[in-house]
């Protein structure tokens, strides 16, 4: 029973939210490549969501892009996401590790991806008139990946339902924190680079005299 | 050795020197407006433009012939002393194209000016009884006692009177307390009609009376804004009595008006007493025009009822607050100014309708004439503030401004300077009048030629886009829509160009549509039949061959 593909696995997981993760826990399944290639995915459907989406729904502001904002959005969220929830559940006895979180998170998001390409295509042929089905498809999927994301986090740390609640919220707060460090170690690191570079030229003035 | 270097260095000096004669001369052929003209574009972010308009002269007392009224000769003279400059003159008003009367503030009396802006009247007094008490020293009457003398006149307004069919001046008689009604006898005689003074109603809680501005509407009804009265303007009718305020301003709702508001629920009632009240700004100045709508304009930064056009029922047509998105002024809070190195807020200070409807609102501090059409799309912006060179152009302290024909011209009332520029409209102007006149009518067809020029002398106007994208959409032509609409970041239109594009391009392809989606279900079928019946079995008598 259930030999599936690796691709087969996300499909199964996808259309089976409440047993999907539990069968994929049990047989062992899931590939860390196929997660990393979902996070890029998803940092591609945000350029999408920014650049292709149809001119009449696109709220951005078109006249600049920065890739930076969408790569922080995508790829660092997810990253703190895992590792502020593999830091909460270690302390919470659950049981899952860091690579199975990784998998299991990233196997979650994939509707809300493949509905926010749905809904950047359907953009292109709509008017505003029927925006309610490019809204449409955008909250299908987030709904949906949210429901997918309880189910994962319940079943890769073996909890309750109330436990993974919690769970999710303190790593929301955990991810909080994490960013707020990164931050000041980074404003902390450009004020030594600066400090640094001003001896520098300092010196290097001396010693042309 | 010594030689060379000398040539060399010879050379590259001569060299030198040619080129900076050859930069001196193209600067010299160089003229133009002291600061760089530009406009909005639909992100609301400040992009460079062509001048709609450029200075044509300044017009001082000299060139308006004020010495007349000291030369005895002349049948204007007043007497030996008269001024003949302006001083801190507040307001003026173009009659009929024909004749701008100003209101010389300083110098207590009002000037008429021909087209030519040469003094063809001077008013010091206006002839008849007053109300007002000489023996209490509230006026100061003519030497022979038949007049009354005028104090500080801040603003006029001048008609034809539908009653009397005379020409009537209205006088905002700062000083003394009135407002005066009078018909305009000759070159040098008012006589008094009628006089506004203040209200002995319970309504009129103000302990003064001093009207800055005056406007009349064809009831013959006198609305004057009156100083720290800030109820609205106090509205008169013909025959002198009050009658109430008119189109006040609101409080606008900052986060201090509400923190106070919560304080005075819990507050007792000393404390109230204590506090500073929330009370509306007054405006600054109006106008009427042609239908007889009322623009009010208020010197505050901020956007709440900044610009107002009021109906006759006192109702503000321009209200943000019900979904419109008007916008006067410059669209940031503050702006900072490379040439002064001061930072000026929007501080509105007059409006002026043209008879076409352009309407033009100056900015005392940063010294800017902005136009916008009667839909209130901004057409153009000139003018700037005084650096430390005084150019034409710029203005210290820039107090009214008013349409004459096509000129837009400007009173600049400081202590130092005192004079009239005048605006003409460069043919980039002109363009954009003609192409907002068809526009604002709907004929955006015949509005196209003109638009096509404005793009010619400046590719990012956002307007002439919209204009000839609107166009296009007439002649059915959307894919061309769509694309102007882009570039102009016009969402709205371009939906519309879109969504008849995506009609029109389904009803053209509707066969091929048609002969596909029938092509995909006949294969989908075909599939099924092959994959349940043929392959299989094709596949297992293969097998059983083998």
């Amino acid at each position: 029973m259930y030999e599936f593909s690796t691709l087969g696995w996300v499909r199964h997981v996808c259309f089976h939210p409440t047993e999907g993760f539990e069968d994929l826990r049990w047989k062992k399944q899931g590939s860390v490549k196929l997660s990393l290639f979902i996070v890029l995915l998803l940092f591609i459907a945000m350029v999408a969501n920014n650049r292709m989406v149809g001119f009449a729904f696109n709220t951005n502001t078109v006249k600049v892009f920065n890739v930076v904002p969408l790569v922080v959005q995508s790829v660092v969220y997810f990253a703190t996401w895992v590792i502020g929830n593999w830091c909460i559940c270690t302390l919470l006895d659950g049981e899952g590790t860091l690579k199975k979180i990784c998998i299991y998170s990233a196997y979650a998001l994939v509707p809300y991806i493949l509905c926010s390409y749905a809904a950047v295509i359907l953009s292109n042929f709509l008017i505003l008139e029927e925006a309610i089905w490019v809204n449409f498809f955008n909250y299908l999927g987030m709904g949906w990946s949210i429901v997918l994301m309880i189910s994962a986090m319940k079943a890769v740390h073996q909890y309750s339902l109330i436990k993974t609640l919690i769970s999710i919220v303190l790593t929301l707060v955990a991810m909080l924190l994490i960013l707020f460090l990164a931050i000041l170690l980074l404003s902390l690191f450009q004020q030594v680079y600066v400090f640094v570079y001003t001896i520098y030229t300092e010196i290097a003035y001396r010693i042309r005299g | 050795m010594n030689g060379f270097k000398f040539s060399v260095r010879k050379l590259i000096s001569l060299s030198l020197a040619a080129c900076t004669a050859l930069s001196m001369m193209s600067v010299t052929a160089f003229a133009d407006e002291p600061y760089r003209p530009y406009t909005y574009d639909n992100w609301d972010t400040a992009i460079p433009s062509q001048a709609g308009y450029t200075v044509k002269r300044t017009v001082t007392g000299k060139d308006m012939r004020l010495d007349k009224l000291s030369d005895p000769a002349d049948p204007l003279f007043y007497n030996e002393e008269a001024s003949d400059s302006l001083s801190e003159a507040r307001d003026f008003f173009v009659y009929d194209d024909k004749e701008i009367w100003v209101a010389d503030t300083g110098n207590s009396r009002i000037l008429r000016l021909n087209t030519d802006f040469e003094v063809t009247g001077r008013y010091y007094f206006i002839n008849g009884p007053t109300k007002l008490d000489p023996s209490a020293g509230e006026i100061a009457l003519t030497e022979d006692g038949t007049g009354s003398m005028l104090k500080e006149p801040q603003g006029l307004f001048v008609m034809k009177s539908p009653t009397t069919g005379k020409q009537t001046i209205f006088i905002a008689d700062y000083a003394n307390a009135r407002v005066v009604r009078a018909s305009v006898d000759s070159a040098t005689q008012l006589t008094m009609e009628q006089e506004y003074i203040k209200p002995t109603e319970k309504l009129y809680t103000s302990k003064t009376f001093n009207p800055t501005k005056v406007i009349v509407d064809y009831a013959e009804n006198v609305y004057a804004v009156v100083k720290s009265v800030n109820t609205g303007s106090v509205q008169f009718k013909k025959d002198g009595s009050f009658t109430g305020f008119y189109g006040a301003n609101r409080v606008e709702v900052t986060a201090k008006v509400v923190a106070q508001k919560l304080w005075r629920k819990v507050a007792s009632n000393a404390q109230i007493e204590g506090m500073t009240r929330n009370v509306p700004v007054e405006y600054a100045n109006f106008d009427i025009d042609n239908e007889g709508f009322i623009y009010t304009v208020t010197e505050v930064s901020t956007d709440t009822d900044a610009v107002k056009k009021i109906n006759p029922a006192g109702y503000n047509i321009w209200d943000n607050v019900v979904g419109n998105d008007y916008n006067f002024g410059d669209h940031t809070d503050a702006v900072w100014d490379m040439a002064t190195k001061k930072t000026y807020a929007t501080k509105l200070t007059d409006i002026a309708i043209s008879d076409e409807g352009l309407i033009n609102v100056l900015d005392f501090e940063t010294g800017r004439v902005f136009q916008y059409d009667r839909l209130c799309n901004l057409i153009c912006i000139f003018g700037t503030k005084n650096s430390a060179a005084d150019q034409r152009g710029s203005f210290s302290s820039p107090n009214a401004v008013e349409a004459l024909d096509d000129y837009v011209i400007v009173l600049e009332g400081a202590k130092t300077r005192n004079d009239i520029t005048v605006f003409e409209r460069t043919s980039f102007g002109e363009n954009l009048h003609k192409a907002f006149s068809y526009y604002d009518e709907g004929l955006y067809v015949e509005a196209s030629p003109y638009w096509n020029e404005v793009i010619k002398r400046d590719g990012g106007y956002t307007y002439a886009h919209i204009g000839l994208g609107k166009a296009d959409l007439k002649n059915h032509e959307y894919r061309k829509a769509m694309k102007r609409f882009k570039i102009a970041n016009d969402k709205k239109d371009y939906d519309k160009a879109f969504e008849y594009y995506r009609e029109q391009w389904l009803q053209d392809h509707f066969t091929l549509i048609a002969i596909v989606l029938l092509g995909l279900v006949v294969l989908s079928i075909v599939v099924k039949i092959i994959r349940s019946n043929g392959i299989t079995r094709l596949r297992r008598r293969m097998m059983e061959v083998d």
